[in-house]
């Protein structure tokens, strides 16, 4: 008998391990319900396209992310007030309440676009050495425990991300893998993948 | 030099450096006349010595599929080689061979590079790699000069390479059936041409005076050998 999804008994089982207490994930409701909620929207759904949409995300890559910012070596303006607030034992409970959330696909405005997009995506550019993004990223955009999930994200916050991987403004990347690829994807590629993602 | 001039110039080379993606190193190659092929450096040996697990190599390979794609097959237009089969010491080989710079190959280095990969990771990549299916369904040559091509093969390559094209894992010699016909090609082509620095020049020497039209019959016997022996 199936009590539980495995995806959830993971979750439950990281906050057990991870928090420790019941209360950090009551927290963790607070902080995302009364403080994210401002920018990433009700339930990780942003409605402003530079502001990611965080419902669903892996939470391996979301307690990554935070641990990040709060270290300095992931940087951003608008994040940083918020950031100089937050304490590492927030940090479990956030991840896995986003990581709960149900995504939603986005909205493609441009379809031609989209379908371009989805070539680099599972094929990658052989000519320029562009691997393709699903190697890593899986089918769909979902991601895994080591990769992010793209699918359903903001088209604006995909090519602004994609852009700073490229100048080197982030830098988090692990083994400096992204930046490579980045480096090496043009400003209309971006925008074609960003459409396609956002579709997902 | 003045002093403003080596500031500006110093300046010039930070900045080059924070933007650009770390540069494949140049290491010395067959081009040199103390070439030793096969030399055995830290890097490789740590890589060849540890174990591989293929578990974690199917794990650690997520980064390698995006160009060698799904199942390590490659691609038949030869742009990316198949990996699947391939002996884990030759795998092992031109990975650290490439992120030492004895093999030219700038559009892998930062996938290989030691950032992203570690020596276990490398063995477990090549156990994993050497442990896949291997499909009959490799781009194939024109099939225009076989029986040529046969004579070849039989008469230069097979004592390495083996008569089914098998290769030989102890003598780092890589299984060449099952691969991609234009990665075949174009390889001895660069080795051939002493392009290839990390070759073998007994190779190297084998095939000087091969004509393109030699390499291409060769090559193309080679992608037809029977891919269920190894």
């Amino acid at each position: 008998m199936k009590l539980l999804s495995w995806k959830t008994a993971t979750a439950v089982l990281a906050l057990s391990l991870g928090a420790g207490l019941p209360s950090a994930w009551a927290d963790a409701q607070q902080l995302a319900t009364t403080v994210c909620v401002a920018c990433h929207g009700e339930g990780g759904h942003s409605v402003v396209p530079t502001f990611p949409n965080l419902a669903g995300q892996q939470q391996d890559y979301l307690a990554k992310q935070l641990k990040d910012f709060i270290d300095g070596k992931r940087k951003n303006e608008v994040m940083a007030p918020t950031i100089a607030e937050l304490k590492s034992g927030d940090v479990p409970g956030l991840a896995a309440y986003y990581a709960g959330q149900k995504p939603a696909p986005g909205k493609v405005e441009d379809a031609k676009l989209a379908e371009a997009g989805k070539k680099l995506y599972e094929d990658g550019n052989t000519t320029s050495g562009v691997p393709a993004c699903v190697g890593c990223h899986q089918p769909n955009g979902v991601g895994n425990t080591r990769y992010p999930r793209l699918a359903g994200q903001h088209q604006a916050y995909t090519i602004q991300q994609i852009g700073d991987f490229k100048s080197g403004t982030r830098a988090n990347d692990k083994g400096r893998v992204m930046r490579a690829v980045a480096e090496r994807i043009t400003e209309d590629e971006m925008k074609a993948v960003a459409e396609y993602l956002a579709g997902l | 030099m003045n002093r403003a001039a080596w500031v500006f110039f110093a300046a010039l080379a930070c900045a080059g450096m924070a933007m650009a993606a770390e540069q494949q190193p140049r290491e010395q190659g067959i081009e040199s006349s103390d070439y030793v092929w096969n030399e055995m450096y830290a890097d490789k040996l740590q890589a060849l010595q540890a174990k591989g697990d293929p578990l974690r190599g199917e794990i650690a390979f997520e980064i390698c599929q995006g160009c060698h794609r799904k199942s390590a097959l490659g691609r038949a237009d030869g742009s990316y080689p198949r990996l699947a089969g391939q002996h884990a010491t030759v795998l092992i080989k031109q990975m650290t061979d490439v992120r030492a710079g004895r093999r030219d190959n700038p559009r892998m280095f930062p996938f290989a590079s030691q950032h992203a990969i570690s020596p276990q990771d490398i063995a477990d990549i090549a156990a994993y790699l050497q442990g896949l299916p291997v499909p009959d369904d490799n781009g194939k040559g024109p099939g225009t000069d076989l029986a040529q091509g046969g004579k070849l093969y039989n008469r230069d390559c097979s004592s390495c390479h083996g008569d089914k094209g098998e290769g030989n894992g102890a003598k780092f010699y890589p299984r060449v059936s099952g691969q991609h016909f234009k990665y075949l090609e174009r390889e001895a082509q660069e080795i051939r041409n002493g392009n290839r620095r990390n070759a073998d020049p007994r190779m190297m020497r084998v095939i000087k005076n091969y004509s393109d039209a030699d390499l291409q019959a060769v090559t193309d016997y080679m992608s037809r050998l029977p891919v269920s022996t190894k």
